[in-house]
């Protein structure tokens, strides 16, 4: 800024004063000197059809202590119609003016005027130093789906006529960290945050503010739009409903195979995934019925016995057996007993060897210790005991024995002497009708058993 | 036959040359981007152009105005500089304010678009109420700035 001298023989002094390129002169006679020396610079900033059609024009001095009384603005040039406006003045130390005759070709020429005296002027285009309107209706939707949060706005330059190209900046921030604004650029009204980027269960504060953006119209930022506020969703609660209840339900679902598997392993599980191999001789046990308590089964090779079979012709009293055998048991059964032990086969006069015993020769007590009684037998032999289908067992010899329908009460075991235990009747047996089919029978039985047992026993 | 030749020799060439400025163009345009154009006054043509709801036979009877001052090559900016100081002629027509606004932003703006060394001469001034012209006239000027800013 250059000032001029003051010279006494003139009452006034011309003030040339500059700002940058533009100088102006004036007279500064009704100034003090304190004035003269005072910095007049000043902004000034227009907005395009804010009013209908009609534009606004703001301006303010740089210095906020300037003493504005008496001071004015003033435009020239670049008008449409007129040459020159005033400006009005408005409270807080602004100037303000509102026309539809701003040509925005070319350059205007911007006053500080006192009274008739421009203290400082400046040349301005209109369409440089262009202010926006603030953007309004901002709103955050929180999109569940695209797991990000839509932010839409809204601004009066979208239905203009010359002003319609900005840049928009929108700023968010956390709560809590205060002035850690993000900014993004766009062009558009809309945005999308993705929810990454955001912290879970915060609250954010957002805002917009606009700047043009073509060749032709340039100017400042516009004030920020009012702030809105959104809250992220919680990590916890973002878990779908459904998904819960899934999740719930598989996890009691495995609890309960578990307590199952448990229970049932033993019985049913193990069994099927360990099958035990079966024990062929525990098995046969289990299969075969027990008999009585003191027959005992083995199956040892050494202790096969040949069962014989012989055929009966009727069926006796079982009491009147009983009192034969009293009488005539005891000695003719050791007789024939020790003729049968001594061979391993029965001889051709076994039948004769037989234990036929007739009324007539049994005397003495039977082995049981019955005394000797009638018995009334016929005259045909008589089979004092027929075995049970179960062999005779207990006879520890090597040699086979062949335990006939006879009694055998030296040797045998007393507890398997139980001629007619089962039996209400007695079979008779007629060896001299039947003597040697039978015995022939017997023994190709016993030969076929011996055989059959002894090549089981090697089979084994 | 001396006196003769010397009229020829010495008159005619001094008065071609006295007359060959008058032909020249002495108008060239500032905007060469056309950018002025482009964002303030074509939105004021449009606007015209809308205000001025006229029968579209208007525009098939060119008047004589357009015979004689056309968009012809190397001339665009004399037609539209001469265009530009008929359109203040109709100013005075008082049809509304932003009418006559948007109709001085295009003159004024024209004007300010172009550097012309001679002034115009103003012409006969038209009908007041020839809006027929009017319109043939805007858009005469619409025709012709596109047709610079495809030549550049």
């Amino acid at each position: 800024m250059i000032q001029a001298n003051r010279y006494a023989q003139e009452p006034t002094s011309l003030t040339l004063r500059c700002l940058g390129p533009d100088c102006t002169v004036g007279s500064s006679g009704d100034l003090e000197d304190a004035e003269l020396d005072t910095d007049f610079s000043f902004s000034c900033y227009a907005q395009l059809e804010v009013d209908g059609s009609q534009h606004s024009l703001t301006c303010a001095f740089d210095d906020p202590e300037i003493n504005s009384t008496n001071l004015e603005f003033e435009i020239c040039d670049s008008l449409v119609g007129v040459n020159c406006m005033n400006f009005n003045k408005l409270q807080e130390e602004k100037y303000f003016i509102k026309t539809k005759k701003f040509l925005m070709i070319g350059k205007s020429k911007i006053c500080v005027k006192f009274r008739e005296e421009n203290l400082a002027c400046k040349r301005v285009e209109i369409v440089h130093i262009v202010k926006p309107e603030a953007p309004f209706d901002l709103k955050v939707i929180y999109r569940q789906r695209a797991n990000d949060f839509e932010v839409t706005f809204n601004t009066s330059h979208l239905q203009k006529k010359y002003v319609k190209k900005l840049m928009h900046d929108v700023a968010y921030c956390h709560e809590k960290d205060g002035n850690n604004w993000m900014h993004m650029n766009i062009t558009n009204t809309r945005l999308t945050l993705p929810q990454r980027k955001l912290q879970s269960d915060a609250m954010y504060e957002i805002k917009v503010r606009s700047i043009p953006d073509s060749d032709y119209y340039k100017g400042f930022w516009s004030d920020w739009s009012p702030s809105s506020h959104f809250k992220t969703p919680d990590s916890a609660e973002e878990m779908n409903p459904v998904l819960l209840t899934i999740g719930v339900t598989s996890f009691f679902s495995v609890v309960l195979l578990v307590i199952l598997a448990c229970a049932l392993w033993k019985k049913r599980i193990k069994p099927i995934i360990w099958p035990s191999l079966p024990d062929h001789k525990k098995t046969l046990e289990q299969l075969c019925k027990k008999p009585e308590k003191n027959f005992n089964v083995s199956f040892n090779p050494e202790s096969f016995l040949d069962c014989q079979i012989h055929k009966v012709d009727d069926i006796q009293s079982r009491d009147e057996v009983e009192n034969f055998l009293q009488d005539t048991l005891s000695p003719q059964l050791q007789e024939s007993e020790k003729q049968g032990l001594t061979g391993s086969r029965p001889g051709p006069n076994w039948p004769s060897q037989s234990p036929v015993i007739t009324t007539e020769t049994f005397k003495g007590e039977l082995p049981f210790g019955r005394p000797a009684g009638n018995v009334s037998a016929s005259n045909a032999s008589m089979l004092p005991s027929l075995w049970a289908p179960g062999c005779r067992e207990g006879i520890s010899s090597g040699s086979p024995v062949y335990q006939d329908l006879l009694l055998s009460p030296g040797t045998t075991d007393s507890a398997m002497l139980q001629p007619f235990p089962h039996q209400p009747g007695i079979l008779t047996l007629n060896p001299d009708v039947q003597g040697q089919p039978i015995l022939t029978s017997l023994r190709q039985n016993q030969e076929e058993a011996y055989v059959t047992m002894s090549s089981f026993y090697k089979n084994q | 036959m001396f006196h003769v030749s010397f009229r020829y020799i010495f008159g005619i060439p001094p008065l071609i040359l006295v007359l060959l400025p008058v032909t020249s163009s002495n108008c060239h345009l500032k905007d060469k981007e056309g950018k002025g154009f482009e964002n303030v006054i074509l939105i004021s043509i449009d606007e015209l152009d809308r205000m001025l709801a006229i029968d579209s036979n208007c525009l098939k009877k060119e008047p004589n105005y357009f015979r004689k001052h056309s968009c012809g090559d190397k001339k665009e900016a004399a037609f539209l500089n001469r265009a530009a100081y008929k359109l203040e002629q109709f100013v005075k027509m008082n049809i509304t304010v932003d009418f006559e606004l948007h109709l001085l932003t295009v003159s004024q703006g024209t004007l300010k678009l172009i550097n012309c060394t001679k002034e115009e001469t103003v012409s006969k001034e038209p009908k007041k109420n020839d809006r027929c012209f009017l319109k043939t006239l805007v858009q005469k000027i619409k025709t012709c700035w596109n047709k610079i800013l495809r030549g550049r």
